[in-house]
């Protein structure tokens, strides 16, 4: 082949994928059904899918329907929490109930043997449900740990902080009840929300796989067929953007080696027309790994492992999201190239080949999106319940393709908004807020339980002098009630420090440390057994002694320390 | 029951230079999954180089003769394809899915990177940043993050099988840029590869597309033959690790077990699904419901070709006594090795099996890797129309006695996660 090499083949002859359009029709109760007929292999899933979520919980009963939906199947009229779950999995099959903030469905999937119970068992979680007392005391408790839990984890702090700023109070603004809210709720809560919720009129069964259309239609007739329509009353929040200007929200994780980033702001609705503007402009911008932000901060500049960027768009309004997690030193440094290509998208053109690149790629990989069972049935199910177009698939891969440069530069402008973004980090509160403040004009910090801590904590306070802490100290650790001896040498270039730490373990490297008026932070990085150990030095100086605390992962408290300084 | 799957469409040939290709047609839908698979991993790394296997994971997508560097994400998204790259202890996998007129543009890809990976200091030094950087976010960020990789080296006691695919940093910054162009000669020889394709092609054309781009790539003599033996014993039954970043105390709990597909491994893997897969496995309706004493509990088979392991984990809630929680782990082992599975377990396993099994044959990318790991561990790739049968064979007794002779037992490494940090 030799220089044929040099460039990429062409493609061979496109092959079309036609996907056939679903049968819909709608019982007199008015249950819309929709059957999407696929034998290629022995599967069949079903979705019973209702047009309300979480958005619509009561204030006074927030949580209600997720716990509404997860505890269908912890016990029915006719069957156990265990007799159920020992049934369904019996069959190999699976049956899931779960909410969002727009919808709660009840999903089942199993071979085409199993179809038939299957169908069974989701009317009797949906009609039958006992709530029993000792399982909802069960599912409150572990809800409660699993919310304790998640605190530990920074990309749910920042999401915590990212939907409270940007949809504010609206029920958009909570990404999950408080143990409070929990706590509150009862049995008859659960059973009010699923009469007010299920609903023929309010639903969308949905049937995929190796069903034959008239043996499907019977048994939703009979299963589905006397269920009483009733009025559809579905509580709805007025959503409004009341942001006017760069917010910094920092969730202090002290001693973090990386900072979660999240830019974000409102925006539009997943009806809106400008939805396919979007999706391409985002996909240009941030959504792969041949987006802008991902060539930017993780090719060149070697920032982070990954960056991205998000639409996600709802019943009521969406949000767009800038991310990645960054190694802390390097935070202001990325918040200037995400700053750099949020407004390059917006005054800027993109090119003709970035466009023709980001429609090839969402055209192309929406048949692999579409491959399997499940992953053609959520297709399926977000266009119901969005009330997307009967034809939403079918003219999919043509409205991406409509796209122009033009449209991706408007909707950049309409939709990102610098002016107006909350910056969102979890990380070492210390080491980001100087380089992140000045991105935006207020800052706010909180410790990880969402307590609200003071800003002037962290920062460097400027009229006071920096200490001279250089020099050979003596440092006497307490460790395990007895006095261990650890040698700390530092040299000392403005506010900035490094040296030697000498511990009975080895000798470690100082590097990166900091002098704050009289505190000192430093971390030493020493070598035990093959393993890389980091010493976390925080000390106060007065003259010529020192007192503080020394800390390591291996370490399960952090150690006290007095030193004074050799002469 | 009885349920009889039709056999895949399995078409096995080798190049003249020993790269085995496997075609597995099927027309559904008008995508084409390429899976190029490596007979490399940690377990081939010795001491003092380790981290390499999955150093080239990443290397390979810093560009080769004709593909620019990163070029490889460009060419695959701008087509409208996926694609990843993964390492483990037994092989280094890469691959696309792709529209099914772009075949040729991922056998150009897999192949230029194949002939041609451009190794160089500047690729080598931004790729040890960028693991170091995977690193942290991974696991020295994560609560919990570290634990697998600790575990495993309590389990094993030859160094090939009891190191992490994510190696030591220090080795890596070692590595000379001539280490690794060594590696890559050795390892990432066609001779070393399976290349399989699965979806919507023409054979012939497939076929004359493969030898267009695979077919002159030079074979290499064979990488040294490696020794993952193993003593019964576990090399560490106990220690503590301080977690910074954990909420809670947790446990791991890790057993050495027989090779893959051995009928002693295919029992113990069922036996696994019986004790903590899904809301009625005996240990999630013991601990999680019963007792109410645990938040989450896990488990999971490591398959290697040589020894491998079983793991059984929960983090407890809060005040919690671990040790009685463990003990009603081992009394649920000894029940299964004492009386083995009920007969509805039997049924609920079978069930599962057949579920398992249809589901991976819908998408190209999963019948792609499955087709891939049997060509490459076990030369036969037709083994994709076997496992079932195999899995469904096992008797009640051989899951009874499987349990017995491995998981009821001392000889098991038991990890303790201790909170240290702020949480």
């Amino acid at each position: 082949m030799g220089e044929n090499r040099a460039t990429a083949p062409a493609p061979l002859e496109p092959v079309p994928f036609n996907i056939p359009n679903a049968f819909r029709t709608t019982l007199p109760n008015g249950l819309r059904v929709v059957i999407f007929d696929d034998e290629r292999l022995p599967l069949v899933s079903y979705r019973m899918a209702f047009l309300s979520g979480d958005a619509a919980d009561p204030e006074e009963r927030r949580g209600v329907t997720s716990a509404m939906m997860s505890m269908l199947t912890e016990g029915t009229e006719a069957y156990s929490s265990r007799e159920l779950a020992e049934k369904i999995e019996r069959l190999g099959a699976s049956l899931n109930a779960s909410s969002s903030d727009d919808f709660s469905v009840v999903s089942a999937s199993s071979l085409t043997i199993y179809g038939p119970d299957m169908m069974q068992l989701i009317a009797e979680a949906m009609f039958a449900p006992t709530f029993p007392e000792d399982e909802l005391v069960l599912f409150k408790k572990n809800t409660i740990e699993n919310l304790k839990f998640q605190r530990s984890q920074p990309n749910f702090l920042a999401n915590e902080q990212t939907a409270r700023l940007i949809f504010g109070k609206h029920p958009y603004g909570r990404i999950s009840p408080s143990p409070a809210d929990i706590e509150k709720l009862e049995r008859g809560g659960l059973e009010a929300t699923r009469k007010t919720n299920f609903l023929p009129n309010n639903a969308v069964f949905i049937a995929v796989g190796d069903v034959r259309k008239d043996e499907m239609l019977m048994q939703i007739e009979e299963h589905f067929g006397d269920w009483e329509a009733g009025d559809r009353h579905v509580h709805k929040s007025e959503l409004s953007n009341e942001r006017i200007s760069p917010s910094l929200t920092i969730v202090d994780r002290p001693g973090s080696a990386q900072a979660n980033i999240v830019i974000s702001n409102q925006t539009v609705p997943r009806n809106h027309p400008d939805y396919f503007p979007m999706l391409v402009m985002n996909q240009i911008l941030g959504a792969g790994a041949s987006s802008r932000v991902f060539m930017n901060l993780r090719e060149e500049k070697g920032y982070t492992y990954g960056a991205y960027t998000r639409f996600d768009a709802k019943m009521l309004g969406g949000s767009f999201e800038a991310t990645a997690e960054v190694r802390t030193a390097a935070t202001g440094d990325s918040l200037k190239e995400f700053f750099y290509e949020l407004n390059r998208i917006r005054d800027e053109s993109v090119l003709a080949d970035e466009l023709n690149d980001a429609i090839s790629y969402l055209t192309g990989v929406f048949p692999i999106r579409a491959e399997t069972q499940e992953g053609l049935t959520n297709l399926l199910v977000n266009q119901e319940l969005y009330g997307l177009p009967h034809d939403y698939l079918q003219s999919y891969r043509e409205n991406v393709g409509a796209v122009t440069v033009e449209d991706v530069q408007r909707v950049a402008k309409e939709h990102i908004r610098p002016e107006q973004v909350a910056l969102v980090l979890v990380g070492d509160a210390r080491e980001i807020l100087k380089q992140a403040r000045s991105y935006a004009d207020s800052v706010e910090i909180f410790d990880k339980d969402g307590g609200e801590k003071k800003v002037t904590d962290y920062e460097k306070s400027s009229d006071e002098p920096t200490t001279n802490v250089a020099g050979d100290w003596n440092l006497s650790l307490n460790f395990m009630g007895s006095d261990v001896e650890v040698k700390m040498s530092l040299v000392q270039d403005g506010d900035s420090v490094s040296g030697k730490l000498t511990t009975m373990l080895g000798e470690g490297e100082i590097s990166g440390g900091r002098v704050t008026g009289k505190d000192i932070s430093a971390t030493a990085l020493t070598e035990i057994q093959g393993q890389s150990i980091e010493f976390i030095i925080n000390g106060v100086v007065t003259d010529d002694s020192m007192a503080g605390t020394l800390s390591a992962a291996i370490i399960p408290d952090s150690l006290s320390f007095t030193g004074v300084r050799q002469a | 029951m009885n349920f009889e799957l039709p056999p895949l469409d399995i078409e096995e040939y080798k190049l003249g230079n020993g790269l085995r290709v496997v075609l597995n047609r099927d027309l559904a839908v008008p995508v084409v999954a390429v899976a190029v698979y490596y007979d490399v991993g940690s377990r081939n790394e010795r001491e003092g180089r380790t981290g390499f296997a999955h150093l080239f994971e990443h290397m390979m997508f810093q560009g080769s003769a004709n593909v620019p560097k990163a070029g490889h994400f460009q060419y695959i998204m701008k087509a409208g394809g996926t694609m990843n790259g993964t390492t483990s202890s037994e092989r280094t996998n890469y691959y696309e899915t792709m529209p099914a007129d772009q075949l040729p543009l991922a056998l150009w890809l897999e192949s230029d990177r194949m002939r041609s990976l451009a190794v160089t200091q500047e690729n080598l030094d931004n790729q040890r940043d960028a693991v170091k950087e995977e690193k942290r976010l991974r696991y020295d960020n994560q609560p919990y993050g570290q634990i697998f990789d600790i575990i495993s080296s309590m389990i094993y006691k030859n160094f090939a099988n009891a190191h992490s695919t994510i190696g030591s940093m220090e080795d890596l910054d070692d590595a000379t840029v001539e280490d690794v162009q060594e590696f890559f000669r050795m390892y990432y020889a066609p001779n070393n590869a399976v290349l399989v394709l699965s979806g919507a092609f023409d054979t012939e054309i497939a076929k004359s597309l493969i030898e267009q781009h695979f077919g002159d790539i030079s074979s290499q003599p064979a990488p040294p033959s490696i020794d993952v033996a193993e003593p019964s014993e576990v090399a560490d039954d106990y220690r503590e690790w301080h977690d910074p970043l954990a909420p809670l105390p947790a446990f791991l709990l890790g057993w050495k077990i027989p090779p893959r597909r051995t009928p002693e491994f295919n029992a113990l893997f069922l036996a696994g699904k019986l004790l903590y897969d899904g809301d009625s496995s005996r240990l999630y309706q013991k601990l999680v419901k019963g007792e109410e004493s645990v938040l989450q509990l896990f488990g999971f088979t490591d398959e290697r070709r040589g020894p491998s392991s079983i793991y059984v984990g929960a983090i407890p809630k809060p005040e919690q006594d671990l040790s009685s929680i463990r003990a009603t782990i081992m009394t649920e082992i000894e029940s299964i090795a004492a009386h083995g599975p009920s007969a509805d377990e039997m049924q609920k396993i079978h069930n599962q099996l057949i579920n398992d099994t249809v589901r991976m044959r819908q998408a190209s990318i999963t019948r792609a890797q499955q087709i891939a790991e049997y060509s490459l561990y076990d030369g036969d790739p037709s083994l994709i129309n076997h496992e079932l049968d195999e899995l469904l064979a096992v008797r009640p007794d051989q899951i009874r006695k499987a349990v017995s002779d491995f998981l009821d037992t001392e000889n098991r490494s038991l990890l303790d996660v201790v909170p240290s940090g702020q949480g």
